[in-house]
């Protein structure tokens, strides 16, 4: 197939596949937008420590000017870079989320376009091309946004400060590999969504498999948390380089992520077998078969939010560990006789802080998301929905499937979710102790230091325990499942106008 | 002369500006098998739709056992369909997560039955109408005639006083068609249930035993419907 055919296949439709393109389009420009403010922060020199022939500290220039420590500690500067990634993956979830709007109607055409010859590879292609294309207009988009914001916000303050490093730009292969990334990342995340989807000249089927999931997910986690730990272990008995420590902690934290949100589908079906098995009314009886028949479903809206909570399970557990250190520091000072510095953990505090800020936006948009998928479901099971009402299936049974379908799954993945990123911190630190070193001095302070009669002080010892964090949990838990309430609610609202009756007439 | 168990008086119904029903008026008995028959875009579906309270007219009045059902809101008409009324349509009313005997049970589990009861009586009406082998079996694994009988069987599973049937055999071929209407028509007949049946076939408009034929929104005084000699 040209280019130029696949291209105006790929953008032919109605409008709801023009909504499809221009919500995909915006997600990308969102997450083309966040990429090149990470390739912007990578871009930043200074800061690093130095030592000049005569042995004299200094520290590099470049980054002195900025406002933040985030972006004047080149320790830290990774840190920014990684949330800012973060918050780059609901976007690209939403993205790929569209996909799935407005598929009855772009099933119809497919099947049609496969009618007209097409094989089934093309007939993918041309869906997936669809969204690359949408892709690579929003990084357009992205990046004349970033061009403009970068006007906008050079504001330097006195002594030529800059809140933002607006005076940095990035070299041009990273800044065009995050330009691209944006629409071959969305490209593979709707190959994903096509898996399992036969386009056939009669209609789109979706392949169900006859066996439920199975649990092994959970395996994927333990094994996760055990590499997360795997660097701190080794690093005790032999030296390892940065890049090895952090690679098998990352590689750690992703595999969890992995489980998790692969585990969903697991807990989604499981879940729905319980309420088949046991719910009584006719609203578990639907909403637990629709689990049991797509679990998947889980998998696939809550990807996103679940890896966002993760990692605000972590970041709860590493706020916790430093506001613990804190503590242990300040009694520590003051049993030596010296003032609390109020400065000790304040600063990885607030940049945790900040984590749980990217976290935050990264629940909202991932219920953007989810609002699509929910609403596609709906419209995708209009017929169902309008034949059960017309048959005098009431409104708020439908509506309560509707609820259980979001929220079986939704509640216990959370729990997961949560608990395997905070058990990542914890399994590595759950104490802090300050102080129990010993300093050696002369009794006589005037006598030679190599061969004096020596005095050994023993400082004292501060341990604490690192408190689970359950307010923050409770908060992070509470809050998402309100969101997801409010998503559920919006959802009623489409359910509201697929029940209308002429969808069964409807061919 | 029989008393009426449902009368429709002077129906009008509007799109918009296009008129759907202009005044119709039908009478149905107990135990009776009415055709509404006519061209496409007659009204047929929609005179239905009123008459099962899906729809609201915009005058006129439906009245059921001595009740003038067009004035209930919509949650007691809900309420009528789920238990007084059975609904079929020509597809897409089989919930395709659900087994056949799941399927067919719903309405009962939806008036308050327990599962085990529902799934007893989804069982009898399958084996009712031939089709209790695909009890357990998804929609998607039945045929269309299979999938129509346990659409007819969840349509009566809660022995409703009028059936309410658009084009029921609209989607089958000729032999599975004639088979499900021989089916409803047995069924009925037992129970004594009335039956409302649109159609714009010749065949299964002959199973009823009298045929209303609507021609642009209203009844054709001549008569001369589908199944006409």
């Amino acid at each position: 197939m040209r280019p130029a055919t696949l291209f105006r296949l790929s953008t032919a439709g109605t409008r709801t596949d023009t909504l499809r393109t221009v919500l995909t389009g915006t997600s990308a420009a969102l997450a083309g937008t966040v990429m090149l403010a990470a390739v912007t922060v990578a871009a930043v020199q200074g800061g690093e420590p130095l030592e000049q022939p005569d042995g004299t500290a200094w520290l590099a220039p470049g980054a002195e000017h900025y406002t933040s420590p985030l972006l004047r500690e080149p320790g830290l500067r990774p840190g920014v870079i990684f949330g800012l990634l973060l918050l780059t993956l609901p976007v690209l979830a939403l993205a790929g989320q569209c996909i799935r709007l407005g598929a009855p109607a772009r099933d119809r055409r497919l099947a049609a376009i496969r009618l007209a010859g097409a094989t089934p590879g093309q007939a993918v292609l041309i869906a997936v091309a669809e969204t690359i294309v949408a892709s690579i207009l929003g990084s357009a988009a992205g990046l004349g946004i970033y061009l403009g914001l970068r006007r906008i916000l050079h504001e330097p303050g006195p002594g030529g400060s800059l809140r933002l490093p607006t005076d940095v730009f990035p070299d041009p292969v990273p800044l065009v590999a995050a330009l691209l990334a944006v629409p071959v990342l969305a490209g593979l995340i709707g190959l994903i969504m096509m898996r399992g989807v036969a386009v056939t000249p009669l209609g789109v089927i979706r392949r169900q498999r006859g066996r439920g999931p199975r649990p092994w997910p959970g395996l994927a986690i333990a094994v996760g948390i055990l590499l997360f730990n795997v660097p701190v272990w080794l690093s005790d008995r032999m030296v390892l380089s940065g890049y090895v420590f952090g690679a098998l902690m990352l590689a750690g934290a992703a595999l969890v992520m992995v489980g998790v949100v692969v585990g969903t589908g697991w807990i989604s079906y499981t879940a729905g077998w319980l309420l088949h098995r046991f719910g009584r009314g006719p609203v578990t009886l639907l909403a637990g078969r629709r689990m049991m028949a797509d679990p998947w479903n889980g998998s696939r809206t809550l990807g996103a939010l679940l890896g966002a909570t993760v990692i605000g399970g972590a970041a709860m557990g590493y706020h916790a560990l430093f506001v613990t250190q804190g503590r242990a520091e300040d009694r520590f000072s003051v049993l030596i006789g010296m003032p609390p510095d109020p400065e000790h953990a304040a600063f990885y505090v607030n940049a945790t802080r900040l984590v749980l800020i990217a976290v935050g936006a990264g629940v909202a948009v991932s219920a953007a998301g989810m609002l699509v998928a929910l609403a596609e479901s709906v419209v995708s099971r209009r017929r169902t929905y309008a034949a059960l009402t017309a048959a005098g299936t009431p409104g708020r049974t439908l509506a309560g499937t509707l609820l259980w379908q979001t929220l079986a799954p939704l509640v216990p993945a959370l729990g997961l979710a949560v608990v395997s990123g905070l058990v990542l911190v914890r399994s590595l630190y759950h104490e802090v102790t300050v102080g129990g070193g010993t300093t050696e001095t002369c009794t006589d302070p005037a006598a030679d230091p190599d061969t004096c009669a020596r005095t050994v002080q023993t400082d004292p010892v501060v341990t604490l325990p690192v408190p689970v964090p359950w307010e923050q949990l409770m908060l992070l838990c509470g809050g998402t499942v309100l969101t997801m309430l409010v998503v559920a609610g919006i959802g009623m609202l489409v359910l509201r106008g697929s029940t209308d009756l002429e969808e069964i007439r409807a061919v | 002369m029989t008393t009426p168990l449902l009368t429709a008086t002077g129906i009008t119904k509007d799109y918009g500006a296009t008129p759907a029903l202009r005044g119709v008026d039908v009478r149905v008995t107990e135990g009776e098998i009415v055709a509404v028959t006519g061209p496409s875009g007659c009204g047929k579906s929609t005179l239905l739709h009123c008459l099962s309270g899906i729809l609201r007219a915009d005058r006129g009045s439906v009245i059921f056992r001595d009740q003038d059902i067009g004035s209930w809101s919509e949650a007691a008409r809900s309420r009528l369909r789920r238990t007084e009324f059975g609904v079929l349509f020509q597809f897409g009313q089989m919930v395709p997560e659900l087994t056949a005997a799941e399927n067919v049970g719903l309405p009962l589990l939806l008036a308050g039955s327990g599962r085990r009861e529902a799934r007893q009586a989804a069982l009898d009406w399958l084996d009712r109408f031939g089709v209790a082998d695909v009890a357990d079996q998804m929609p998607g694994a039945m045929s269309g005639g299979q999938q129509q009988r346990c659409a007819v069987a969840r349509a009566m599973v809660t022995r409703p006083r009028v059936l309410f049937a658009d084009e029921p055999t609209g989607a089958l071929d000729q032999l599975n068609g004639e088979q499900v209407m021989q089916a409803i028509v047995r069924t009925v007949r037992e129970e004594g249930t009335s039956v409302v049946l649109v159609t714009h076939e010749a065949p299964v408009a002959a199973y009823a035993d009298r045929e209303i034929v609507l021609r642009d929104g209203a009844v054709d005084p001549t008569g001369l419907g589908v199944a006409a000699p």
